[in-house]
């Protein structure tokens, strides 16, 4: 039997075959008496009619699921719930120590220094693709500290300027990293003016335990503009003034710290991304 | 295809999915890195399209795949009729997550679309098997009348 034929209506099939003349199939109202005969009991219980119950019925249980997804989504809710990726943020980084533009232990045996824009694409790609990986892999069990260095040159610098200060004011609260990861979450297109204060706001109300109004406020403090020179001097000490982000460096405790040399796409996904930086600080 | 051969295939299908939903219920709760050729896995599994009232998609995934697989070991109009209904829920909500995906997240896990794949087939396998017995129902009232 084929689909094709599978499921004609009962009452196309019903033909009395000691009769030439074809004979309707009997037809039963829902709540009818039954007649008897199986047929006359579930004649109204054609399979069309059950497969339609069963399709609507489906459709229902698969609406409300929808709803309570789009729902949990914030589709239109409040500015904090627009966020994408808060809960994941907060269950990422809950519990690992923070200062400044430092996450993990100070005393773990290995470092990764990133250089990185706000606004580079390619650094939001190691940021969700592979900085969960690296932080559940290595900064949460105390082998790794990563030192973000925040730099901004992808023009109109406003967005990376803005979304800097912000990241930095943050960070003097010790939730640097918190800030930097929901804001590669939700990056815009570059120099589209995506870097809002409504988008700050909201970043910073789906962190908890951030002041927002301080890190508000904080972004025009003179200590916020030292440590962006102090990063921009670092990154022309390492790159010269051929910047390119992300740039990485690693090392052990002690040693020197040595060029992540990421020569492929593949080299930003955690497994590409492990191998390279194992080599720099096993041991 | 005859009803059981139907009946194995959406049991089959549904081991397949199951095998992706632990996989990725495991990357989950482990926190090993999801094996990703396309890119985009890891951003899709920790967006927050990745959760319904809280619970992972992936656990869901794996509960659905289950029910599914359950149907496919009974015989009869009833269990082909479940599985007609868990098959259009999954569908429904798999094309829900492919749009957010594509048109929300702006990243595709291929965890998700092998998902998809095996969903899209479960549905077809489910409502043929359906019709099948459908059919074959309606043989036998005709011949009992």
């Amino acid at each position: 039997m084929t689909a094709a034929n599978a499921a004609p209506s009962l009452a196309r099939m019903s033909r009395n075959r000691s009769s030439a003349r074809p004979v309707r199939a009997p037809k039963a109202r829902p709540g009818s008496r039954p007649s008897g005969g199986q047929a006359g009991r579930l004649g109204w219980l054609t399979p069309r009619r059950t497969f339609l119950a069963v399709i609507a019925l489906a459709a229902a249980i698969a609406g409300i699921l929808i709803g309570i997804g789009v729902a949990g989504s914030g589709g239109g809710a409040s500015s904090a719930s627009r966020i994408e990726g808060a809960q994941a943020t907060t269950a990422l980084l809950a519990g690992i120590p923070q200062k400044g533009n430092v996450l993990g232990r100070p005393d773990a045996p290995a470092t990764l220094v990133e250089f990185a824009e706000p606004q580079c694409p390619i650094c939001r790609l190691w940021a969700t693709e592979t900085f969960p990986t690296i932080v559940r892999s290595y900064v949460r069990p105390g082998k790794l500290k990563i030192v973000f260095q925040g730099l901004v040159f992808i023009r109109p610098t406003s967005d990376s300027d803005n979304a800097l200060r912000a990241m930095i004011a943050a960070g003097r609260q010790n939730r640097m990293f918190n800030f930097l990861d929901l804001l590669y979450r939700n990056q815009g297109r570059e120099g589209s003016g995506w870097v809002s204060d409504d988008l700050l706001r909201s970043i910073g109300k789906a962190i908890p335990g951030l002041d927002v109004e301080k890190m508000m406020a904080g972004r025009s403090s003179p200590a916020t503009s030292r440590q962006i020179a102090a990063s921009a001097n670092a990154a022309a000490q390492v790159m010269g003034t051929q910047v390119q982000t992300p740039t990485f460096l690693a090392g052990k405790r002690g040693g020197s710290l040595q060029l992540v040399q990421i020569q492929s796409r593949d080299q930003l996904y955690p497994a590409g991304f492990r191998a390279l930086l194992d080599r720099l600080i096993a041991g | 295809m005859r009803e059981p051969q139907l009946r194995a295939a959406v049991g089959v299908l549904a081991l397949a999915g199951a095998g992706i939903a632990a996989y990725l219920t495991y990357t989950r709760y482990s926190g090993a890195p999801i094996a990703c050729a396309t890119g985009g896995c890891e951003t899709v599994q920790q967006s927050r399209y990745a959760l319904i009232a809280g619970i992972p998609v992936a656990v869901l995934g794996l509960v659905g795949y289950a029910a599914l697989f359950a149907t496919a070991l009974f015989r009869g109009v009833t269990a082909a009729t479940a599985g007609v209904g868990l098959a259009v829920v999954a569908l429904a909500v798999s094309a829900y997550l492919l749009v957010a995906q594509l048109a929300l997240i702006h990243a595709v896990c291929q965890w998700c679309l092998a998902s998809d794949v095996v969903v899209s087939l479960i549905a077809v396998a489910a409502v043929w098997r359906y019709l099948c017995l459908a059919g074959l129902r309606a043989t036998a009232l005709r011949r009992s009348s």
